[in-house]
C-alpha cells in the first residue's frame, strides 16, 4: 500500500536544521502511538537533513519507512517519509514542487530565523492528502496511466473493426446473392411477357 | 600399453577406480628417476610410465578392482623412500644428504604444481576480463578470481621463500646438488614473477574496460534522453543539450506540458547523492511515456488502414444492392406490362369464347 506518513520543510543551518513546517498523516497508527510517532518522524527528518549535503537528494531506508530528502542549494530542505512501495521519483517531485511553492510564499530571508509557529503554509496538508494516491497526483504517472488506458481502448477498437470487417464480408455475399436473384427474376418476367400474346 | 600417470605428490593412497583403465591415480616417486634435473620440470607434465620397480600393472577392467597389492607396495615405497635408499647406500652422511634433498624436491614439486594451477586461473581471469560486452558483466566472478589468485600468489611467494631456506640449510650437500637447488629455486621464482606481471597487466586491462564500459553507458543513457525527444518538443530541444553542462537550478513546470524537458541541478559525483538516480528515473519515465505515445500513434494508423480497406467492401455492397434494385424495378415493369396485356386482352378472349360457344351450340343443335 502506497502511503505517505509525513512531509516537512526544514531549513538547514550551519550547525543544525530547524523545522519550518510539517504535516502528518497518522491515521494508520493507534491513537496512543501517534504522539511518539510524530516526534520520531520529526527527529528523523531533522537528523537526516543535517546529514545530507547541500544541493543533493537522498532516499534512506529506515526500518519499515523510506525517507526521501532533498536539500536545495539555498539550504531549504524537504523531507517526505513514506512506506517502501511509494515510488521515490514521485516523492522527490513532490518535495521539489512543495519547496518551490514555499519559497514563493515565504521570503527566503526569513528562513534562518522564523519558527514553526510563524509559518502559515496550509498547502502542505493539501499536498500530503493529494499525494496519498501517487497515480493521480503526479503528472507523469497520470499521463502514463492515461496512455495505458487509451492503449487498451484502442486495442478494443481494433478488435471491433475486425468484427466489422467480418460483418461487411457477410453483407457483401448476401447483397451479391440478392442481385443475382433479382436479375433472374427480371429475366423470367421478361420471358413470360414476350413469349406469347396470351395463354 | 603403459598407462599415463599424472603427478599427485600429495596423495598417499590410490583410489579404487571403477572401470576406466586410463584414469588410474597412484603415487609416483620422483626420486625413482635416475636424473635429478628432470624432477622439477616434470612435476606437472603428464608422462609415460617408466618405472620398473615397486610398481604393479593394474588388473584388467572389472567393476571393482582389487588393488591392495598396489596399495601395499605404495605404502612400502613411501616408507622406504627416504630410508631405504639411505640404508642401501650404507653411508650415514650420504643418507642424510639424500633425505634432505628429497625433501627439497618434494617442496619444489608442490610449488610447481601450485604455479600451474594458478596459471590456469590467471588464464581464465584473462578471458573474463577481456570481454567487452556492455551487459554480460561477470564482475562478481572476476573479483572472486582476482581474490583467489592474489591469495595463491602470496602463498606461492611464501613457499618459494621456504624452499630457499631449505636449500640454504643444506650446506653439507655437494656443490652440484647445491647449484642445482639454487637453479631450481631461481626457475620457480622467475615463473612466479612472470605470473605476477601478467596478473598486474590483466588488472590494468580490467580497469580500462570498466572505464570504457562506464563511458559507453553514460553515453547511451544521456544520449537517449537527448535524441529521443519527438519533434513536437523542439521548442525545448536546445535546452536539452544544455542539460549536459553545469546548470543552475530552474523551477520545474509540471503543469505546462509533459514533453518539455525538465532542468535539474547537475550534481558532481558525491557518494550519497541520489540526484542521479532521481534524474535517471525521470528520464526513464519520460522515455516510457514517449514510447507509449509512439505506439499509440502506430495503432491509430493501423486502425485507419483497416477502415480504409473495409471501405472497398462497403462500396461493393453498395453496387450490389443498387444492381438488385435496378433488376427488381425492371422486372416489376415487365410484370406490369404483362398484367396490362392480360387485362387488355379480355375483349379478344370474349370474342374467342363467343365463337367457341357458337360452335358448341351448333354441335348441340345438330346432334339434337
Amino acid at each position: 500500500m502506497v502511503k505517505l506518513y509525513c512531509m516537512s520543510i526544514l531549513y538547514k543551518g550551519q550547525t543544525n536544521a530547524t523545522c519550518l513546517k510539517a504535516a502528518y498523516d497518522l491515521q494508520g497508527f493507534s491513537f496512543f502511538q501517534r504522539g511518539s510517532v510524530q516526534e520520531f518522524m520529526a527527529f528523523v527528518s531533522k537528523t537526516i537533513t543535517e546529514r545530507t549535503i547541500s544541493a543533493s537528494r537522498q532516499s534512506v531506508k529506515e526500518g519499515e519507512y523510506m525517507c526521501h530528502v532533498y536539500v536545495r542549494r539555498d539550504n531549504l530542505a524537504g523531507v517526505v517519509i513514506s512506506d517502501h512501495e511509494y515510488p521515490s521519483r514521485v516523492s522527490h517531485t513532490l518535495i521539489t514542487k512543495v519547496l518551490d511553492e514555499f519559497s514563493q510564499v515565504v521570503p527566503a530571508s526569513s528562513w534562518p530565523e522564523i519558527t514553526e509557529r510563524d509559518v502559515s503554509f496550509s498547502q502542505l496538508n493539501v499536498y500530503l492528502a493529494k499525494y496519498q494516491n501517487p497515480q493521480e497526483a503526479d503528472a507523469m504517472t497520470k499521463i502514463q496511466s492515461d496512455l495505458d488506458e487509451t492503449k487498451i481502448i484502442l486495442h478494443n477498437t481494433i478488435e471491433a473493426v475486425l468484427e466489422r470487417g467480418e460483418r461487411l464480408d457477410d453483407l457483401v455475399a448476401k447483397s451479391e446473392g440478392l442481385s443475382i436473384q433479382s436479375k433472374a427474376f427480371y429475366k423470367t418476367a421478361r420471358k413470360t411477357n414476350s413469349c406469347c400474346t396470351f395463354g | 600399453m603403459p598407462a599415463r600417470r599424472r603427478r599427485t605428490g600429495s596423495e598417499t593412497e590410490p583410489f579404487i577406480v571403477i572401470g576406466d583403465r586410463n584414469s588410474n591415480w597412484s603415487q609416483q616417486e620422483s626420486d625413482k628417476q635416475s636424473s635429478f634435473p628432470n624432477n622439477v620440470t616434470q612435476s606437472y607434465y603428464i608422462e609415460e610410465d617408466d618405472y620398473t620397480d615397486n610398481y604393479v600393472e593394474p588388473e584388467p577392467i572389472m567393476t571393482a578392482r582389487d588393488r591392495t597389492n598396489e596399495f601395499a607396495t605404495t605404502i612400502r615405497s613411501l616408507q622406504g623412500r627416504n630410508i631405504a635408499r639411505a640404508v642401501a647406500t650404507n653411508d650415514p652422511r650420504k643418507a642424510k644428504v639424500i633425505q634432505s634433498h628429497s625433501e627439497f624436491m618434494l617442496i619444489a614439486r608442490n610449488v610447481g604444481k601450485n604455479i600451474a594451477s594458478t596459471y590456469a586461473k590467471l588464464e581464465k581471469l584473462t578471458l573474463l576480463a577481456k570481454r567487452k560486452s556492455l551487459f554480460d558483466d561477470r564482475s562478481a566472478e572476476i573479483q572472486e578470481l582476482t581474490y583467489i589468485i592474489k591469495g595463491d600468489l602470496n602463498s606461492l611467494n611464501q613457499q618459494i621463500a621456504q624452499l630457499q631456506d631449505v636449500s640454504k640449510r643444506q650446506k653439507q650437500n655437494g656443490k652440484h646438488l647445491q647449484s642445482h637447488s639454487c637453479s631450481v629455486v631461481l626457475a620457480l621464482q622467475s615463473k612466479l614473477a612472470s605470473m605476477s606481471t601478467d596478473f598486474k597487466q590483466i588488472l590494468e586491462v580490467r580497469t580500462e574496460n570498466l572505464k570504457q564500459q562506464k563511458n559507453r553507458r553514460e553515453q547511451f543513457s544521456q544520449g537517449t534522453v537527448n535524441t529521443s525527444l519527438p519533434p513536437s518538443a523542439v521548442s525545448g530541444y536546445h535546452q536539452g543539450s544544455v542539460l549536459l553542462q553545469e546548470q543552475d537550478q530552474v523551477s520545474i513546470n509540471l503543469e505546462n506540458s509533459a514533453l518539455i524537458p525538465k532542468h535539474n541541478q547537475m550534481q558532481t559525483m558525491l557518494m550519497y547523492d541520489e540526484t542521479d538516480n532521481y534524474l535517471r528515473d525521470r528520464a526513464e519515465t519520460m522515455q516510457n511515456i514517449e514510447s507509449t505515445i509512439v505506439e499509440l500513434g502506430g495503432i491509430f494508423q493501423q486502425l485507419a488502414h483497416m477502415v480504409k480497406e473495409q471501405e472497398e467492401m462497403v462500396e461493393r455492397i453498395d453496387t450490389n444492392v443498387q444492381d438488385a434494385e435496378m433488376n427488381i424495378e425492371a422486372a416489376h415493369t415487365q410484370i406490369l406490362k404483362y398484367f396490362q396485356s392480360v387485362t387488355s386482352n379480355r375483349w379478344l378472349m370474349i370474342k374467342i369464347f363467343g365463337v367457341l360457344i357458337m360452335f358448341f351450340i351448333i354441335f348441340v343443335v345438330f346432334l339434337a
